[in-house]
């Protein structure tokens, strides 16, 4: 057979065909078969090819909707291509869902020994190691006890040591991790790394881009069931995260404006953007006496593109427009950043950065230089002001501008603090 | 091994000698699901057990009430001669019956893992015949109790019977496959089943219709199989090659088309179900 396992996949589309009336019976059938039916024709995946190497982890990502789970069903055979070609190389076994077939009312001995069978397992592989898939699962005293009375998370615990027994040759996962709490996920890694070095083949369908960018060598971005990209994991995460690629824009996103030749008037005029925060409504705003106007902020990745996500970790650049209609002396531009709650994380300005600005008039910007963002995951507010070395604004932007962070790593919690373990 | 390493391109007919390998290569599998639908239809108990063959009995003595001593038909081993025939009309309905919710009736395994379907429905009909094979003890303890010994010609029997299990396979992939599109199929099939079991002489001996209209009735492969089987098992009599051949030639016939009908539908379970 085939020397080299893995999975190839050519020219692949798949179309869901939507009936305007959904006939499901006989008599529907019959009656309707004078009238024409009208399909709305669904494009879940237009034209994927990509291949797969032996041993190779590659992670599909995309936003929900963009054909990543399809995808994956259609590689395992379970949904029919519309067009195109999938080549299968290798005993391929995929992790769609845990617990695939469990029965409530068979006991736990039972169950691990239908889904070990639907899995692939032999009968004998099936009798060798059910003991210790109980023993794993922490389910040694319950093995006569029907699954139903088994709480969720022991189920889900059984199904995992179970479905980990198989030694396939290409596996498929798809949000499986998504499940079960920090412990059981940690397990979930343990075992996916246990198969990599194991050189398994893997298909990894996942939201958490840092799994993603620790486990895969390459990826697959899809968009609306098009592919975007296809090659090494951090470019297509890039892409993903900065190139606004394979992303829906939110709605309002904000697009290039005029900027630099605005006036200020013209500026004041142009509002920013409604109030990110809901009670913020309540409260004004933007204020200040307009003698030194924020024009524009940008958020820039490190490709210097204007973005509003980021990877944790990557370097970042605020950079604030200013127009001074007069000469403006010892003018303070500061920001304040707080997280989805209101609360206020970190802020800072100028003078707290010893940069002293001696004087503004005119257009000018000037940019604060995140190094390496801190925080982990989550959405963020930006406050951005310009005012006096007393405190008095001249112009405050308050929380009106928010970005995005995804997670590049698997850290808890909320921001990052730079440390290191050392033993001995 | 459950699984085998091969080169697998999509789209390959499911009637082909590769195929029937691969489908023996999943008998844990068969045999498992199999299993464990006949041990939840009898949840776990073996009152459970004794109940499901109540069921027939009781059916049984009622329609042995009503003919023999109302309708006064004069048969040979009359009890036996309907326990018989209906234990093998069981098997048919209980096996396409289950058969049809093969794919239907298991959502998750179409949809969330792959082997072969036609696993699913080949285990359905497993579940029957070991239902049915639990209705064979008490009947040969029945023919034990009225004192009939079978003799040579019941070596018959386990042909016939292959041959219907492999009628029953064949109606239940087609039934299966239609079920998925057009949820009424499995209505309209217990109509005719009900028409079939009266159609069929399970009730009465073959010889209460005129020559032309037996040969009618005959027309049915049931009718054949139920009365090559008596004849088999009851009467001591080698069924006639006329009828075996006819039996053989409806089997293949109706699984053929059973595959063909599954093979046309298969690609979309996934989706319809």
């Amino acid at each position: 057979m085939a020397s080299d396992r893995g999975v190839e996949v050519e020219g692949l589309s798949k179309t869901f065909r939507i009936p305007h009336e959904k006939r499901a019976t006989v008599f529907e059938t019959l009656a309707g078969a004078l009238r024409k039916n009208e399909y709305e024709v669904f494009n879940v995946l237009e034209d994927v090819t990509f291949s797969v190497t032996e041993g190779e982890c590659v992670g599909i990502i995309g936003d929900n909707g963009s054909g990543k789970s399809t995808l994956l069903k259609v590689i395992a055979n379970i949904l029919r291509p519309t067009k195109g070609r999938v080549a299968v190389r290798g005993r391929m076994t995929p992790f769609l869902e845990l617990g695939v077939g469990f029965q409530p009312d068979l006991t736990v001995r039972e169950n691990v020994g239908m889904y070990a069978t639907i899995m692939g397992l032999s009968n004998g592989m099936i009798r060798d190691r059910i003991e210790d898939v109980i023993e794993f699962a922490g389910l040694g005293r319950f093995e006569d006890a029907k699954l139903k009375n088994l709480s969720s998370g022991m189920q889900v615990r059984l199904a995992f040591s179970t479905a980990i027994q198989t030694d396939p040759d290409i596996l498929l996962i798809d949000e499986v991790l998504a499940v079960g709490d920090m412990e059981f996920q940690q397990k979930c890694f343990e075992v996916f790394k246990r198969y990599r070095r194991e050189g398994v083949t893997i298909l990894f369908v996942s939201h958490d881009l840092g799994a993603v960018r620790r486990f895969c060598d390459k990826a697959l971005l899809l968009s609306h069931g098009r592919q975007v990209a296809f090659g090494e994991t951090g470019d297509i995460i890039d892409r993903y995260v900065y190139g606004g690629e394979g992303r829906d824009r939110p709605e309002g996103a904000r697009t290039e404006g005029g900027g630099s030749g605005a006036t200020g008037e013209e500026v004041v005029a142009a509002q920013p953007e409604a109030p990110p925060i809901e009670e913020a409504a309540a409260k004004p705003r933007r204020w200040g006496d307009g003698r030194v106007v924020i024009a524009e902020v940008e958020l820039l990745d490190k490709f210097g593109a204007r973005g509003e996500r980021f990877s944790s970790f990557d370097p970042m650049t605020v950079r604030i427009r200013y127009y001074a209609k007069e000469r403006v002396a010892d003018p303070i531009f500061g920001i304040a950043l707080y997280d989805d709650m209101g609360r206020h994380l970190y802020g800072t300005n100028t003078e707290l950065k010893d940069h002293p600005i001696e004087s503004v008039q005119g257009e000018g910007k000037v940019d604060l230089q995140v190094a390496r963002i801190p925080m982990l995951a989550g959405k963020f507010f930006l406050t951005v002001a310009a005012h006096t070395r007393d405190g008095k604004p001249y112009d405050w932007l308050d929380k009106q501008y928010s970005f995005e962070v995804v997670p590049a790593g698997r850290d808890a919690g909320i921001i990052e603090v730079p440390c290191r373990w050392a033993r001995e | 091994m459950l699984h085998r390493a091969m080169a697998l391109v999509r789209g390959q007919k499911l009637i082909t000698p590769t195929h029937l390998r691969d489908i023996y290569g999943y008998r844990d599998l068969i045999l498992r699901l199999a299993w464990s639908d006949f041990k939840l239809r009898y949840k776990n108990s073996i009152l459970g057990f004794f109940w499901s063959l109540l069921e027939p009995l009781l059916m049984l003595l009622v329609l042995y009430v009503v003919f023999s001593h109302l309708m006064k038909i004069q048969v040979e081993h009359y009890q036996l001669f309907l326990l018989l025939g209906i234990i093998l009309w069981n098997f048919l309905d209980r096996g396409t019956s289950m058969g049809i919710f093969g794919i239907v009736g298991k959502p998750a395994l179409v949809q969330k893992v792959y082997f072969p379907r036609d696993v699913l429905i080949i285990s359905a009909c497993t579940t029957a015949l070991m239902m049915t094979a639990l209705e064979f003890i008490v009947f040969v303890a029945f023919m034990a109790v009225f004192g009939v010994a079978p003799t040579a010609a019941v070596l018959y029997f386990p042909l016939i019977f292959a041959l219907l299990f492999v009628l029953v396979y064949g109606l239940s992939l087609a039934l299966s496959a239609l079920n998925v599109y057009f949820r009424d199929v499995q209505f309209i099939w217990r109509v005719i089943l009900q028409a079939g079991f009266f159609a069929t002489p399970i009730l009465y001996p073959i010889t209460i219709f005129p020559a032309d209209l037996q040969r009618v009735v005959m027309a049915n492969p049931m009718a054949r199989i139920i009365t090559t089987s008596r004849d088999s098992v009851l009467y001591g009599a080698a069924p006639a090659a006329g009828d075996l051949a006819y039996v053989a030639l409806a089997a293949v016939v109706i699984l053929l088309a059973g595959y063909l009908i599954f093979d046309h539908f298969e690609p979309g379970f996934a989706e319809e179900i």
